[in-house]
């Protein structure tokens, strides 16, 4: 994957009319940019999920994906720690029926492991453009609003910044047994981000969310990239 | 978007600040008019420089004629002011640039702010003159304040006319008065301010570039409710950061984001979350209102330009004591206890009992002589931790002993031996003394003690004593000074 076809992936979302990428578009986007990304595999025949649970390795985590699906949880299209074979059919069925015909397929992910969540962002602001964000992931960030902001392009410095400006930032710390996080890659996460929206005046939002600590890794868990036909750098 | 101008017209701002040759055009002979009254406050405040004054209806106005057109002007001038009605003000402008004036400031006011289509056409009419070569400033402003050249905004006669290094840009002209009204009364002297209103030609982006590079100014302070280009804004933000402190107080910000958003990130990126970043990353100090804005920039331009992390309080009063610790810790700074033999050498010359030298320092009350209270910060200046020192001095006190004596309060209260001794301190220590004047006693009959207070902040600061109110405002501009200072490097 290179920013060539992140570009193609991104002009035919916007030729269809889509206003968001698919997960699966949104991480091949990220992986342009040398985000880490959960390995995933969609699988859109029945036939082909076997090979692909193997390919990735059980447990495995199994979503609907479809461009036209944001809010993936609410429609309870998403099933954790997925064990065998048997059970992966089970829930391709259970989740293709409550896709309701919408058309995409199924993406089947490694299961991250980790109990830091953390969330990074894209915002465009009407004055001041392109603003990356960062901040406690998972249901925290609506509840608790943990975040900083720094406009883009970002420097490592501010990278680094952001992340000890938010009250939690104890988090990214060794903690109860947890190695402290690569605090190094989380700012190269943060910089790219910046990137995209630099390269890709299209892209008008991005939710990565959760960003999950594996150890001390952190993996893009979860990818919400909207779109918008403008272009407007705004 | 507005400052194109700069690439093709060089800006003579040396002749809008200091104009020898001005015009005020639009000047009524009768009655209070904007135009009257800038030249009673230029003649009021003493400005210099020649004024000639312009009404269609001619007359004269405090024995200065008044001419009929700017044509009429023998010579050329370097700046004019115009007040005339809002249709008039195109036709006045371009008159003032054949003049060869370098700038005008506009107060009129019906042009875009009025949000109607011939304000909008009027305004466009202001810029196309000032892109053929003068430099505008306003509509709809007060102009500019520049202490050294005597110019005034409106209505400023009683102004100062001491200059000093803070600088100040405003999109309110309401703001820019009370900045000047509140700089006088605390001891903050000002380089130059400018009230550009709506900003149709020269605003933000450009004056924040001149004050990057203006000698006279050291430290900037903007009010801002919108800028024109972000982008640039952030720019020239963060290059006017990396040479002198910039302060900032942001009007009309939001916690809600942008509507019609599918993200948590575009919900949750609300203007005031997004304006603290950005002041934030170009290393900026965000202040919340005038009072806290005056006070950092007084720390700015009187303490020397680094952090002070841990710091001795000393003195007396409520605020001292637990509250002085939980005050300090949320902008940064420790009152380390002192070491057991420093605290017996200070209670060995304050008065026992009621005083405890732990830091903070409790003097015991608040008539302990002035010779001893310098030796005592000179004590605590001896912990190699202390890099400045607080005290707290309450002089209102000294109104009961002045009524006992007979004497008036300003000639009890020790401020001039305390000026010159914390001057002392400071000087033998290389360590700032900061001076609290808390006065609880405002009242009508204590008008005496208000007066008293003002005569010895003067006189404090003529020692280049910095001087605060409160002790929780100290501690926040100090706060202010370490995390600009603290991130000088980002």
């Amino acid at each position: 994957m290179n920013q060539a076809m992140a570009q193609q992936i991104i002009q035919e979302a916007l030729a269809q009319g889509r206003k968001a990428l698919s997960e699966h578009e949104a991480k091949q986007v990220l992986t342009a940019f040398d985000i880490p990304v959960t390995r995933e595999v969609l699988v859109t025949d029945r036939t082909a999920l076997a090979d692909a649970a193997a390919s990735i390795g059980f447990p495995v985590v199994m979503k609907g994906c479809a461009a036209d699906i944001v809010h993936k949880t609410e429609r309870h299209l998403v099933r954790l720690d997925v064990r065998d074979a048997a059970e992966a059919l089970r829930m391709y069925d259970e989740i293709v029926g409550a896709m309701q015909g919408v058309d995409g397929g199924v993406l089947v992910q490694e299961m991250v492991r980790g109990r830091r969540e953390l969330v990074i962002g894209l915002t465009r602001d009407p004055q001041f453009g392109p603003c990356v964000m960062f901040g406690l992931g998972g249901i925290f960030t609506e509840i608790l609003k943990d975040i900083a902001f720094r406009r883009a392009p970002l420097s490592q410095g501010d990278a680094m910044e952001m992340m000890a400006e938010i009250k939690g930032a104890g988090i990214l710390e060794a903690v109860r047994g947890m190695p402290a996080a690569d605090k190094e890659a989380l700012s190269r996460i943060l910089m790219a981000v910046g990137n995209i929206a630099l390269a890709f005046p299209a892209v008008a939002e991005i939710d990565l969310n959760p960003v999950i600590l594996a150890g001390e890794r952190p993996v893009a868990v979860d990818a919400l990239m909207v779109v918008r036909h403008d272009g407007d750098d705004r | 978007m507005n400052d194109m101008p700069s690439s093709t017209v060089t800006t003579d701002f040396e002749r809008i600040f200091h104009p020898r040759r001005i015009a005020i055009v639009g000047v009524s002979t009768r009655g209070p008019g904007f135009g009257s009254g800038i030249f009673h406050s230029l003649r009021t405040i003493g400005f210099e420089g020649e004024i000639f004054l312009v009404n269609p209806k001619g007359g004269t106005l405090d024995g200065v004629p008044i001419l009929p057109s700017v044509a009429d002007i023998p010579g050329a001038i370097d700046f004019a002011i115009i007040a005339v009605q809002a249709r008039a003000v195109p036709e006045a402008l371009e008159l003032c640039r054949r003049k060869g004036a370098a700038g005008a400031e506009i107060f009129s006011s019906g042009f875009k702010e009025l949000g109607t289509e011939e304000g909008r056409l009027l305004e466009q009419q202001v810029v196309q003159v000032a892109r053929r070569g003068i430099r505008v400033i306003g509509p709809n402003c007060f102009g500019i304040y520049c202490p050294a050249s005597g110019l005034t905004v409106l209505p400023g006669p009683d102004l100062s006319r001491e200059s000093g290094p803070v600088a100040f840009l405003s999109q309110s002209g309401g703001m820019a008065i009370d900045f000047a009204n509140t700089g006088k009364s605390i001891g903050l002297r000002f380089s130059k301010m400018v009230s550009f209103g709506n900003g149709a030609d020269l605003r933000e982006v450009e004056l924040l570039r001149y004050l990057t590079d203006d000698a006279e100014t050291g430290v900037i302070t903007l009010y801002i409710e919108g800028v024109a280009d972000g982008a640039a804004f952030f720019d020239a933000m963060r290059a006017a950061a990396r040479r002198k402190p910039v302060i900032v107080y942001k009007g009309g910000l939001s916690n809600a984001g942008a509507r019609a958003v599918q993200s948590h990130t575009a919900s949750m990126g609300g203007s005031r979350r997004i304006w603290r970043a950005m002041l934030r990353q170009v290393n900026a100090v965000q202040v919340r209102d005038l009072p806290e804005m005056s006070q950092a920039a007084l720390a700015f331009a009187m303490l020397p330009p680094r952090p002070f992390r841990r710091i001795s309080v000393l003195g007396g009063g409520g605020a001292l004591g637990v509250a002085a610790a939980d005050a300090a810790e949320p902008f940064g700074l420790t009152i380390p206890a002192f070491d057991p033999p420093l605290v017996e050498r200070i209670e060995a010359i304050l008065p026992r009992p009621g005083s405890s030298a732990g830091n903070p320092v409790d003097v015991a009350n608040p008539f302990v002589a002035p010779e001893v209270l310098k030796e005592v910060l000179l004590l605590a200046a001896e912990d190699p931790r202390i890099e400045l020192q607080i005290f707290i001095s309450l002089l209102s006190h000294y109104k009961n002993m002045a009524r006992m004596m007979g004497l008036p309060v300003k000639e009890v209260a020790p401020y001039r031996d305390l000026a010159a001794h914390f001057q002392e301190v400071a000087r033998r220590t290389g360590k700032p003394v900061v001076v609290v004047l808390p006065n609880p006693r405002r009242g009508l009959d204590h008008l005496d003690v208000v007066e008293m207070i003002a005569l010895a902040r003067r006189t404090f600061m003529a020692h280049g004593i910095v001087v605060f109110d409160e002790l929780h405002e100290a501690l926040r501009a100090i706060g202010h000074l370490n995390v600009h200072y603290g991130r000088k490097t980002v």
